[in-house]
């Protein structure tokens, strides 16, 4: 729970002084991380099956939510990774190491997030 | 020549038939009396004529026997007679000699009334029938050997029955085991071959006269019709089908009429609607709610004279997607409620709960302490002990049994005749809220469905916008999606009862194609355009369905989410890899289908359908919608197979 109050806490602290900010308190936040090894091990340890290969977010036993662009803190999403508050499995170092779980933020960081629908007019219907 | 249990004489059960047999063998035609090395005959050398054989020995010796070759009724023309009364429109076979005599009076007798839907496997026949009843609100026939075919069709049925949907079954048997002839019917035969599906049908039978097969038919049509709803299997002898009708003067045809069904008590009803317009927060959840068209219509009426949101878990067409009040996306609410309505819930425990699959499996309500939960629906009512479709147990305060889509008028009156202008206003206010809740959910949706939208492979937001743009101005009927599949339902705009008939019920791969063709079998005659989403592994299990589609002229357009896995358990694995500190690297091996790519689009060419793909670019994906829509237009099935991200 303590994980999930932090989460919730950071992103509406986040929300609160805009997006230009909240980047660049997240790169503050993340180690620096090899996003071309964090793509690598995204596809390779299976981050892809639940959250797609472009983060655009699946399901496993519930929703996965979506990593692209992904507003989480680093601390939060190592957390979310090595006792995740769901059914997400756990990975512990013995699969992914410290460094790994910052290339993957790294990776995850690098993908598009979202665009307005009302440049998609099937969207629209 | 033996006169025991091997001879061929007419048994005491023809011969007592004997009033529809025409011409008795003719004084020349003979029949030998047992098999051809009945006499052997020792070698003997320089013989200058050959001995007689056997044949000629008996013909020489012996009195012909009464052995009719003709007959003018059949038992299988009464059934036909029965399966007609009762409305059945179809009868899915895959073709087995058990249930020949029938199989030949429905062609000659009934004019191929109720049509034959040939399929290529049992299991096939079985989903077709779940598929078209749902969709047509009525059930349908399948016939398949009794024991090998049945046994084939297992799957089937139970999907039927975990999804409370009615299918009359009938398997053929021989009964008596000196009718059988040595070999394959021996095999073919069991002394009670409706053991093998008792434990996943409502009731079952084998009749042993035609009378007793008219009143058992028509009895299990109205077992298999009265909610709870289920499957019914007849076993059908082989001899009760084929021979003479006796006594056909005193045949008849029992009268179907079919059960009103049970409403919920009008004194709990009320009980109901004081607790509902009591609450500060009412959340109504449902599952399979609507029978018929009226059950959406009702369900609308209850939650706007409520103004209460409604979470669907599309066991059914229950709830337009994009009314206001509906919440399926928000369930977080399931928390905030302080009075659930649950109607015709199929997993109520597993709705109204967190649950955990780790380790330890662990579980908390998702309720807020305090809440109270009110059930109505029938599900109850007809529970079996082996498979454990029912689920685990649920507290609640007050459980109303009665059809949910017959009580609901009910219950709705009963809360306007407790509302006054102060409640009206609260609820006009809650329901604001909700409307903006609900608005802001589908923006969310559109918003989400923007990222990734020209990847390849394609994600499954794309390629469900891509197709409802193509068919939205179609009158569209949805019949099947791949697991987890959820955009049409986020992004679509579901309002005719008929544009949604919900999923397997049992969870077992193979529903969704075969389903899905019987329910656009349905829809055919009602002139709607039907549209599925399927896995590639679930195309799998029974590809052989187009070739059904394609030979009846069934138009359906078919869309692969080839995800090239059973991506369900390539996740599950992932799980336990990491769960066990192991590498989390092959979990593909034994859950992908891949090396080589399965082409679909070739495979259904095959089986006489228009076929497209594989599509992989997105850009590529409207054309590719355009060429199969206009060959479903033209009468016949398309399939379209889109490489898809996993969900």
């Amino acid at each position: 729970m303590k994980v999930l109050k932090k989460i919730a806490v950071t992103i509406l602290a986040v929300a609160a002084i805009g997006a230009v900010a909240f980047a660049a308190a997240r790169a503050q936040d993340a180690p620096r991380g090899d996003a071309a090894a964090g793509k690598r091990l995204y596809l390779a340890d299976g981050c892809f099956t639940c959250h797609g290969r472009s983060g655009q977010g699946g399901a496993y036993n519930t929703p996965a939510p979506i990593l692209a662009h992904t507003a989480m803190p680093f601390d939060g999403f190592k957390g979310q990774i090595r006792n995740p508050i769901n059914d997400m499995p756990a990975f512990p170092t013995a699969i992914l190491s410290d460094k790994d779980i910052a290339d993957i933020y790294a990776f995850v960081e690098t993908l598009p997030g979202p665009r307005s629908p009302k440049d998609f007019p099937i969207l629209n219907n | 020549m033996s006169k025991g249990r091997n001879s061929t004489k007419a048994s005491r059960r023809n011969f007592l038939k004997g009033a529809g047999l025409v011409g008795a063998a003719a004084a020349t035609a003979v029949t030998p009396p047992v098999a051809a090395n009945a006499f052997p005959v020792a070698p003997q050398e320089k013989l200058k004529a050959a001995l007689p054989g056997p044949r000629q020995i008996a013909a020489e010796t012996m009195a012909p026997e009464n052995d009719p070759v003709n007959q003018t009724t059949s038992g299988g023309d009464y059934m036909v007679d029965v399966l007609n009364s009762l409305g059945i429109e179809y009868l899915a076979i895959n073709c087995a000699s058990s249930y020949r005599g029938l199989h030949e009076a429905v062609i000659n007798h009934g004019g191929n009334k109720p049509e034959i839907i040939t399929c290529v496997h049992e299991d096939i026949a079985a989903h077709i029938g779940q598929g078209y009843a749902k969709m047509e609100g009525k059930p349908m026939a399948m016939a398949c050997h009794g024991v090998v075919g049945l046994q084939h069709a297992t799957m089937g049925i139970y999907n039927t029955w975990c999804d409370r949907v009615p299918l009359l079954v009938m398997g053929g048997n021989i009964m008596e085991a000196d009718k059988r002839a040595p070999g394959a019917e021996w095999v073919h035969s069991g002394v009670d071959i409706g053991a093998l599906v008792r434990e996943f049908t409502k009731w079952d039978d084998q009749p042993a006269s035609l009378p007793h097969f008219g009143e058992s038919a028509v009895r299990a049509y109205k077992i298999a019709t009265t909610p709870p709803m289920g499957p019914v299997f007849l076993a059908l002898d082989q001899e009760l089908q084929e021979n003479p009708i006796r006594d056909a003067e005193s045949l008849h045809v029992p009268k179907f009429q079919p059960v009103v069904p049970p409403q919920g008590d009008a004194a709990a009803l009320a009980e109901a609607a004081k607790m509902l317009v009591e609450a500060k927060n009412p959340l109504i959840i449902c599952d399979r709610v609507a029978r018929t068209p009226a059950g959406m219509t009702n369900l609308v009426a209850l939650a706007e004279t409520l103004q209460c949101g409604v979470v669907d878990n599309l066991g059914r067409m229950n709830f337009p997607s994009r009314h206001p009040l509906n919440q399926s996306f928000r369930r977080a609410l399931i928390g905030q409620a302080d009075v659930i309505l649950a109607i015709e819930m199929n997993d109520l425990w597993g709705t109204l709960t967190h649950f955990r699959d780790r380790i330890v499996r662990t579980s908390h309500p998702a309720t807020k302490p305090g809440t109270k939960v009110i059930t109505l629906g029938v599900r109850d009512l007809f529970l079996k002990s082996n498979y454990q479709d029912f689920g685990r147990w649920q507290d609640v305060d007050l459980d109303i049994a009665g059809d949910g889509e017959i009580s609901l008028p009910v219950l709705t009156e009963a809360i306007r005749r407790l509302m006054n202008d102060g409640n009206k206003a609260a609820f006009a206010e809650r329901g604001e809220k909700l409307a903006k809740a609900h608005l802001a959910m589908v923006e969310q949706s559109k918003i989400d469905a923007t990222i990734a939208w020209d990847a390849s492979p394609i994600t499954t937001a794309r390629m469900c916008a891509e197709v409802y743009n193509q068919i939205k101005d179609e009158d569209w009927s949805v019949v099947g999606t791949s697991i987890r599949l959820s955009w049409m339902h986020r992004l679509w705009d579901f309002k005719k009862p008929h544009q949604w008939n919900g999923v397997s019920g049992g969870a077992g791969v193979g529903y969704n194609l075969p389903a899905s063709i019987g329910a656009a079998l349905a829809n055919k005659k009602h002139g709607r355009f039907t549209v599925a989403f399927g896995g590639d592994g679930d195309f799998m299990f029974s590809p052989g369905a187009v070739w059904t589609a394609a030979h009846h002229q069934i138009p359906i357009l078919y869309i692969i989410q080839n995800n090239r896995a059973y991506h369900q358990e390539y996740m599950y694995l992932v799980a336990m890899a990491a769960r066990h500190g192991r590498n989390v690297e092959k979990m593909d091996i034994g859950t992908t289908i891949k090396d080589p790519n399965i082409n679909y689009a070739e495979v259904s060419r095959g089986l006489g359908a228009h076929g497209e793909g594989p599509v992989t670019d997105p850009k590529d994906l409207a054309p590719a919608l355009k060429r199969a829509i206009a060959a479903v237009k033209a009468g016949g099935p398309a399939v379209v197979d889109v490489v898809t991200d996993p969900r």
